[in-house]
């Protein structure tokens, strides 16, 4: 198949963008609110989107690795942000230990993916890296947020359980075996339901537009597989190295569990 | 268990801070002065809100004391392994804590943190214990949190007593017994220390338990040691003040605190 997308022009773009106003004067004249929340939110995912477009235009026409990089490293920076957003309960150390994880964990899958399986030319070829780069980041930042945030309460909820496992002779590790494993289930668990409801409940974002863009669906599924399994691995690994950097700054090296975090 | 094997502990001028919920600092111990002599049962009374739990929470190193110093057998505890500490001085927390399994998984647990082969079910140490602690050898395959309150408490026991410590520290065991039970616990842990020559330090507001079990006994009222005697002078013939009037109407007899 080597049908393009089709044409989208800007009046066609303001067709659309009517249908959605439209919707707001349906729910003016119902008054069932939310008209303003419809009609901000719809421009900021029109600007953002327009100011990412041009963005990635012109980066894809520099074809310059230190541009792209520097998209990747900015992409990072607002993951371990955001996470840094939704975490009430942060361990000390939060943003090295969060960072230092992410790196490790996207950095080392979209290298896998990208560099030893498809091997793309040049390497820094920004039409793969950026978009699969973004997928793994985005997926491993919803991971790293419910590791952390699980970390923090569990420590809190299994105080009893752990200062109990301490009195009988068990190290930190030993003690917040327990927590480290409902932590860690928590974080994988939209991978697992994600790889599980695949292609029955709903067809993924890559995949379909893949398929719009031309390509054969079947090349679409297998990209949809590898890019599924380099983000549960992600997602695992960042996860994985939070709880295990995470969990010892709970503890004193004197296998205490601390009371002032 | 080995027997006879009881080591003295010493408190010196223990103090204890810690942040309240407000913000503010507040002094939980405030210079403790105790002497605990090898294979004795050694009783501290005092109202809730003393600092009994946090005194605990020391011996095994929990916490460290903001100043002063623990000795065991002559030793500053601050100088010996937190392991190597917690398997000669078995503590138990007020609230008994059951893992999600058997009593006999619970009871193998210590072994299991300790990578040394667990005694199963007909260990002869192991059901010599559980008669001692009044704990039938039925319960064993039971699910442990599905036991009572007191039984669990027995089980912690147990527990604490398999990896053969040679101090044990208990707080509050007796907080959700009726009377003839917390009397029977009374009494086992008087052969405990007796027949195994454990070193106990049992803190508690059971006035009753503490005069029937006491060989010597310390009141620890705001913090500071007020009062230390030989069990049946400390109860018959209290000298301060502040002890005449606990033991003439011990505040809130029946409250169990979290941390005092």
């Amino acid at each position: 198949m080597t049908d393009s997308l089709a044409e989208l022009s800007l009046l066609d773009l303001l067709l659309v963008y009517g249908l959605l106003l439209s919707t707001v004067a349906l729910v003016r004249w119902q008054r069932i609110g939310q008209e303003r929340d419809l009609l901000w939110s719809s421009v900021r995912m029109m600007v953002q989107l327009l100011l990412v477009g041009y963005l990635l235009q012109a980066v894809f026409a520099l074809a310059e690795p230190a541009a792209v990089l520097l998209i990747l490293l900015l992409m990072a920076v607002f993951a371990v942000h955001l996470v840094g957003g939704r975490v009430r309960q942060k361990m000390p150390r939060f943003y090295a230990i969060v960072g230092a994880a992410m790196f490790t964990g996207c950095g080392g899958a979209t290298f896998f993916l990208c560099t030893l399986v498809i091997g793309l030319t040049p390497w820094y070829d920004p039409r793969y890296l950026i978009p699969l780069c973004g997928m793994v980041i985005g997926n491993s930042m919803t991971g790293a947020s419910l590791a952390a945030e699980r970390l923090g309460a569990e420590m809190v909820e299994r105080r009893l359980e752990i200062e109990t496992s301490l009195c009988l002779g068990a190290t930190a590790r030993q003690a917040s075996a327990e927590v480290l494993r409902s932590a860690f289930r928590a974080a994988l668990i939209p991978s697992i339901n994600a790889m599980a409801a695949m292609g029955i409940v709903f067809l993924p974002g890559m995949m379909t537009g893949q398929i719009l863009a031309g390509a054969e669906p079947l090349l679409a599924v297998r990209y949809q597989i590898a890019i599924m399994c380099v983000i549960t691995t992600s997602v695992a690994v960042t996860s994985y190295l939070i709880l295990l950097l995470g969990y010892r700054s709970y503890f004193t090296r004197a296998q205490q569990l601390r009371s002032d975090f | 268990m080995n027997p006879a094997c009881g080591e003295g502990l010493r408190f010196e001028n223990i103090h204890q801070r810690r942040r309240a919920v407000d913000g503010s600092v507040v002094e939980i111990l405030r210079g403790v002065e105790l002497e605990v002599a090898a294979a004795s049962l050694t009783v501290i009374v005092g109202p809730s809100g003393g600092g009994k739990s946090t005194l605990v929470r020391l011996v095994n190193r929990l916490e460290d004391p903001a100043c002063g110093r623990i000795l065991l057998a002559g030793d500053d505890i601050a100088r010996i392994d937190p392991l190597q500490l917690r398997r000669r001085v078995g503590v138990q927390l007020q609230t008994p804590f059951m893992y999600a399994g058997t009593v006999l998984e619970n009871l193998q647990r210590p072994f299991v943190f300790r990578r040394e082969p667990a005694p199963a079910a007909d260990d002869t140490g192991l059901l010599r214990l559980l008669e001692l602690c009044r704990l039938s050898s039925e319960l064993l395959p039971r699910q442990a949190r599905s036991l009572s309150v007191g039984q669990q408490q027995r089980v912690g026991l147990v527990r604490a007593l398999l990896g053969a410590p040679t101090v044990l520290a208990l707080d509050e065991p007796t907080s959700a017994l009726d009377r003839p039970t917390a009397d029977q616990l009374g009494q086992t842990l008087q052969t405990i220390c007796r027949r195994h020559g454990i070193s106990i330090l049992l803190l508690t507001h059971d006035l009753l338990l503490a005069q029937r079990v006491a060989d010597r006994a310390a009141f620890l009222h705001q913090g500071r040691i007020l009062e230390t005697a030989a069990g049946a002078d400390f109860f018959n013939r209290p000298r301060c003040a502040e002890l005449q009037d606990f033991l003439a109407a011990p505040a809130d007899p029946g409250e169990v605190d979290r941390d005092g």
